[in-house]
Formats: C-alpha cells, sequence, structure tokens
C-alpha cells in the first residue's frame, strides 16, 4: 500500500460487557477507497464511528489500542475531539440535512469555523456543490429549503455540507442504500471523483457497491476483522474461506 | 437446501460434463475412422455433432444469465468464465473429429502409412488425452492436469517426427502423395484436438487456483504443479 492515512492498531471496543471490536489492526490508505463488508453485526459501523470518535456519544462504551491519524492517536486524553471531526467528515444512511435553505446547510459549517466574508462564503457553497455534483440541479434556488430535495440529492447536499468545513476524511456509513439506482450511480461517481482528494472509507450492505467503488475492501465479521485486501483480490481470489462463503452469498 | 444460484451452477457443471463425453466419443469414433475402415455413413457422427453444437449455445445461454443475474464473484466466477471457454474448447474437439473422420476416408493406402509411422499409437494417446481431460474437469486433480500436460507434449513431438518421415516418404514415393497429404493434416488435426485438451485443463486450473497459466511453457508449466 502507498501512503496511510489511518494506522489502527489493536483496536477493541466494548459496550458495557460485550466485545464488539476484538483486536483490529488495518491501515487505511490516504487517497483511496476504503470499503468495509460484513454482515449486519459484525461491527464494521462501530469500527467506522470510532474514526472519528462518534461513539463517545454511546455510554459504556469503552476503547482500547490505537487509532493513528496522520500518526496521531484520536483517543489520546490530549486531543480535541472536535478538531478531529473538523478532519474528519461524515454521510450518513439516511441524509440529514437542516431544515435550512441549501445555501445555509453549506455555509454552516464554515460559519462556525469563523468564516463570515460573503464572498468567500460564496464560493464555498459553490465550490462544494460542484464537487458534490449537485451545482447544476440547484444552482438557481440556493435560498430554498433543503427539504424539497430528491432523496439523492438530499444526499449529495450533506456530502457538500461536509466538504465545505475541508475534511481530509470522509466516513461514508452506508451512503446510497436508501437511494433508487440512479442517485446510487451518481454517489458512486461522486465518491470515485472524491478520492483523488480525500481518503474514503465506506460501509456498504451491497457487495456490487464495494466492488464498484472501493479500492481496497475489509471483511469484518463478529468483531473481527477477516480479511483486508485490494478489492480486485478480494472479489477474484480472496484468501480466506469466510470471505469467499460471504462475498459468494453461501454464508452460514 | 442448495440455493437457486448452486442449482443453477450444477446444471451447468451436468452440461459440461455431458458435452464433454459427446466430445470424447467424437475423438473416438474418429480414431476408429482412421485406424479401421469406417463402419458406418456417419449419420450418428453427425447427430452428434449437431447435439454439441446446441449444448455449446445452451451453456453460452446459462453464462450469460448467471452474469446478468447472480454477479458472480471468486470461484464461482472462475467457474463460470471457464465453463464458457471450455465448452467453446470442446465444441472445436469435435469439429476436429468430425474432420478427421471425413479426411479419413481419402487416404488410400492408408494402412501402409499408417503401420509404417505408427499412427495407432500417437492415435491412441490423443485418445487418452481426451479422457484425462474428462476426467479433470470433473475431479479438479492437480495430477491429472499434469498429465495432460506431459502426454500432450509427447504428442506434439511424436506429431512432427511422424510428418517429417510422411514427407519424406512423399518425396521418394509420389504415389504416397495424396494419402501422405491427408495423413499429415489428419496428424494436426489430432494435434490440435491434444492442444484444446490442455487449454481446458489450463482453465480447470484457473478454476482451482485463481492462476492463469495459459500462453507458459510447458517447463513453467510443469515445474508450477
Amino acid at each position: 500500500m502507498k501512503d496511510i492515512k489511518i494506522h489502527v492498531n489493536d483496536l477493541s471496543l466494548y459496550y458495557g460487557e460485550k466485545k464488539a471490536l476484538k483486536e483490529i489492526s488495518m491501515q487505511i490508505p490516504a487517497n483511496k477507497v476504503t470499503a468495509l463488508i460484513g454482515p449486519s453485526g459484525c461491527g464494521k459501523s462501530t469500527f467506522l464511528r470510532c474514526i472519528n470518535r462518534m461513539n463517545d456519544l454511546i455510554p459504556d462504551v469503552k476503547i482500547t489500542g490505537e487509532m493513528l491519524v496522520e500518526g496521531v492517536d484520536i483517543y489520546d486524553k490530549n486531543v480535541d475531539v472536535v478538531n478531529i471531526r473538523k478532519k474528519i467528515g461524515m454521510v450518513f444512511q439516511k441524509s440529514n440535512p437542516f431544515p435550512k435553505s441549501i445555501y445555509e446547510n453549506i455555509a454552516y459549517g464554515p460559519k462556525i469555523n469563523g468564516i463570515k466574508n460573503k464572498t468567500e462564503l460564496d464560493e464555498i457553497v459553490e465550490t462544494s456543490l460542484r464537487k458534490a455534483a449537485i451545482w447544476d440541479e440547484i444552482k438557481d434556488r440556493l435560498d430554498d429549503s433543503a427539504l424539497g430535495l430528491s432523496g439523492g440529492q438530499q444526499q449529495r447536499l450533506c456530502i457538500a455540507r461536509t466538504l465545505a468545513v475541508s475534511p481530509d476524511i470522509i466516513l461514508m456509513d452506508e451512503p446510497a442504500s436508501a437511494l433508487d439506482p440512479i442517485s446510487t450511480s451518481k454517489i458512486e461517481e461522486l465518491v470515485h471523483e472524491l478520492k483523488e482528494q480525500y481518503t474514503i472509507i465506506i460501509v456498504t450492505h451491497n457487495m456490487q457497491q464495494a466492488a464498484r467503488t472501493s479500492d481496497y475492501t475489509a471483511f469484518f465479521y463478529l468483531g473481527e476483522l477477516i480479511e483486508m485486501g485490494k478489492t480486485n483480490a478480494i472479489f477474484t481470489k480472496p484468501e480466506q474461506k469466510q470471505t469467499e462463503d460471504y462475498i459468494t452469498g453461501r454464508f452460514g | 437446501m442448495a440455493s437457486h444460484f448452486e442449482i443453477e451452477l450444477e446444471k451447468l457443471k451436468n452440461i459440461i460434463e455431458k458435452i464433454g463425453v459427446l466430445a470424447e466419443n467424437q475423438v473416438k469414433e474418429s480414431v476408429k475412422a482412421l485406424l479401421s475402415e469406417p463402419v458406418s455413413e456417419g449419420k450418428e457422427v453427425k447427430k452428434v455433432e449437431n447435439k454439441i453444437d446446441k449444448l455449446d449455445v445452451k451453456i453460452d445461454e446459462i453464462c450469460q444469465s448467471i452474469f446478468a443475474l447472480q454477479q458472480p464473484v471468486a470461484s464461482d466466477l472462475r467457474f463460470i468464465m471457464s465453463a464458457m471457454q471450455i465448452s467453446n474448447e470442446i465444441e472445436r474437439i469435435g469439429d476436429l473429429a468430425i474432420s478427421i473422420i471425413k479426411k479419413s476416408k481419402n487416404i488410400k493406402d492408408k494402412h501402409d502409412l499408417i503401420v509404417k509411422f505408427n499412427i495407432a499409437d500417437l492415435a491412441r494417446q490423443v485418445e487418452i488425452v481426451t479422457i484425462k481431460t474428462n476426467e479433470c474437469f470433473l475431479t479438479r486433480s492437480e495430477n491429472t492436469i499434469g498429465e495432460i500436460f506431459i502426454l500432450n507434449n509427447t504428442i506434439k513431438n511424436d506429431c512432427d517426427d511422424a510428418i517429417h518421415n510422411i514427407i519424406n516418404e512423399m518425396k521418394s514415393n509420389s504415389k504416397t502423395v495424396v494419402s501422405g497429404t491427408n495423413l499429415v493434416i489428419v496428424l494436426k488435426h489430432l494435434e490440435r484436438i491434444s492442444e484444446h485438451c490442455t487449454n481446458i485443463a489450463e482453465y480447470v486450473y484457473f478454476m482451482i487456483n485463481a492462476k492463469i497459466i495459459k500462453h507458459e511453457k510447458f517447463g513453467e508449466k510443469k515445474s508450477d504443479n
């Protein structure tokens, strides 16, 4: 692998007594798309949420091991969680735009970060919407409510909102599972374009989506990382029998 | 309970087995036609050829539908990719066998040449290689694959020698030119059959090991096994 953005060393996560992630060690390459696959409850979403410390919000969660983002352990006491989340954006399964105008949805983050200059904000809004491949569709109605957009548009708006605060890493949790095939292919195409500038980690139940969009694939099962490798290798010649059984649909 | 998908895969495997046996019989018939006088008019052989063609098309249709509907990956993907190629190779083996049967009729004095240059042994080797090829698809035995590669090499060398000898014979005795030429063509067909069998063995190897070994030299292939 080339440049490594995230080093994960022996990371375990407990929900109370239950060990949901078991000594995960992996390296996530920069400017690549890494897909996390595995059956429901295997820990892939839990793992994704570890990367921007979203699990901090859940009571009784204990995490051991290291999660080094660009060499810095994000679970170190001295690390400011707000700074981490600024660098690591997240897109969820269900699009969740703010009940505000399209413009305000994008400008919200930059404004909180202290950008007040209207011209600068305009520019961020346009660039972010362009990068998220939605600008042409909505440029004439930036003042309309974001809630009036279609599901696929809302999801791309959320991606634009993530991009507006210039993250390095984008986490996506089933970003297209609630979308029709056309919107899905737009999101997938977008993921492909965004990896030039961002490191993307995507959780998906859709095996074909993992195969189409990612450079690397990691297969999780029962809280363990069973196998990680180049997507092409995982889908043509997986090394572990469990991976083979899962991707060929012969599980259990 | 086997899934719908697994039933489709099993069906595909059975058809390949079937088409393989048909082609194997065609090769047997062609060797018979070459070594002894043709027994029948060849109607049966023609019928079998049509059957092979139909099954070849059927295999393509099944593979197409699996690709479109099931998006196979890993070992399933390799099996279906191989299935398409293998059926193509088998169909060609069938065609070559037919062509040998036709050519055999034109070889006057053929027995002299056949006995003189030990063509019977060579033809039987080709028969064996087709049998082993069907076997290796079913058993996925890497030993059998290795045997096929070795046999193919022997057949190739024997064919070269026999053709060389026949040409010399034709040079010294012009009466043998017509049957000699036909026999050379038949030998080339036998060699091709063995070559198609080797290709099939290579696809079976790919199915098992996910490694493409076609176009590799014999020595590399052998050391790999």
